[in-house]
């Protein structure tokens, strides 16, 4: 991916801590623009996306991205679509094509 | 046996909705400004803000029992009404200045004015030291300890409540 095309595509998953409800990208503030040279230079430097969100964390928590990680607490998050999908499925094979199978 | 089963089902699922829900509630997923405190002081140089060839690398380690840092700049008016606090401080712990995104005639006229409580002012043209100690604007501050671990920070002008909290932490 082309670094500019990098960079806006991680501003976006920033939130802009001062501001309200606003990505880094969307923002004009202090802080944004602080956070977003510092993002360019860390890109300069050959600094992976992952590199630089830990940096992040680190500093601001994990409010601070859009996109929650996937951890232990955010586990249930990620998982319980994955496991309603199934149940659903589950569900729909018992109430539905079991019954027909026997006729 | 089917239906009791059933029942038990749909108590057993709202129970655990119930139960998550409940601490998801309770739990603070928003903006946690204390997320670096008593983790230790990120590595940073500060460049003085009178003479370039003036360097200061932080956190000092075994050095002093505490120190403070406090981002802050001429421009920026509760900075100015902090001001005497931070001149009370300076006779009770060192306290080091970063100068954040200002002109250095600014800066120094500022402090010429209203005295100057730092020990050492480093400057921060770009915001980018700052950042690096996990700073959102300013004022703000920071009270480090010997082994280098913020133990303290305040995120806006100090006020007298602050002062009394800090004069108790470095006693």
């Amino acid at each position: 991916m082309a670094s500019a095309e990098r960079e806006i595509n991680i501003y976006k998953n920033i939130r802009c801590l001062v501001c309200q409800g606003q990505s880094l990208n969307d923002s004009n503030s202090d802080f944004a623009i602080d956070l977003k040279k510092v993002i360019k230079k860390k890109i300069i430097n050959k600094k992976s996306d992952r590199e630089i969100y830990n940096y992040l964390i680190e500093r601001y928590g994990d409010w601070i991205l859009f996109n929650p990680p996937l951890k232990i607490n955010t586990f249930l998050l990620w998982g319980f679509p994955l496991m309603f999908a199934l149940l659903g499925g589950f569900f729909i094979y018992i109430k539905v094509l079991i019954p027909h199978s026997r006729q | 046996m089917k239906k009791q089963f059933k029942i038990f089902l749909l108590v057993f699922v709202t129970v655990i909705f119930f139960v998550i829900f409940y601490y998801s509630l309770k739990a603070n997923n928003k903006n946690n400004p204390n997320i670096m405190l008593n983790k230790p002081l990120p590595v940073i140089e500060l460049t003085s803000l009178v003479n370039t060839n003036l360097k200061q690398e932080l956190p000092l380690i075994n050095r002093d029992k505490y120190y403070l840092i406090n981002i802050w700049s001429s421009w920026c008016v509760p900075c100015r009404e902090e001001h005497p606090i931070l001149m009370k401080l300076k006779d009770k712990i060192k306290i080091y200045g970063i100068n954040y995104k200002d002109k250095k005639t600014n800066a120094t006229s500022f402090l010429n004015k209203l005295g100057n409580p730092f020990y050492f002012t480093g400057s921060d043209k770009d915001g980018s030291v700052s950042i690096e100690i996990g700073a959102y604007g300013i004022p703000e501050t920071y009270v480090v300890n010997s082994q280098g671990l913020i133990i303290f920070k305040h995120v806006g002008p100090l006020n007298k409540k602050i002062y009394l909290r800090i004069s108790e932490i470095i006693k």
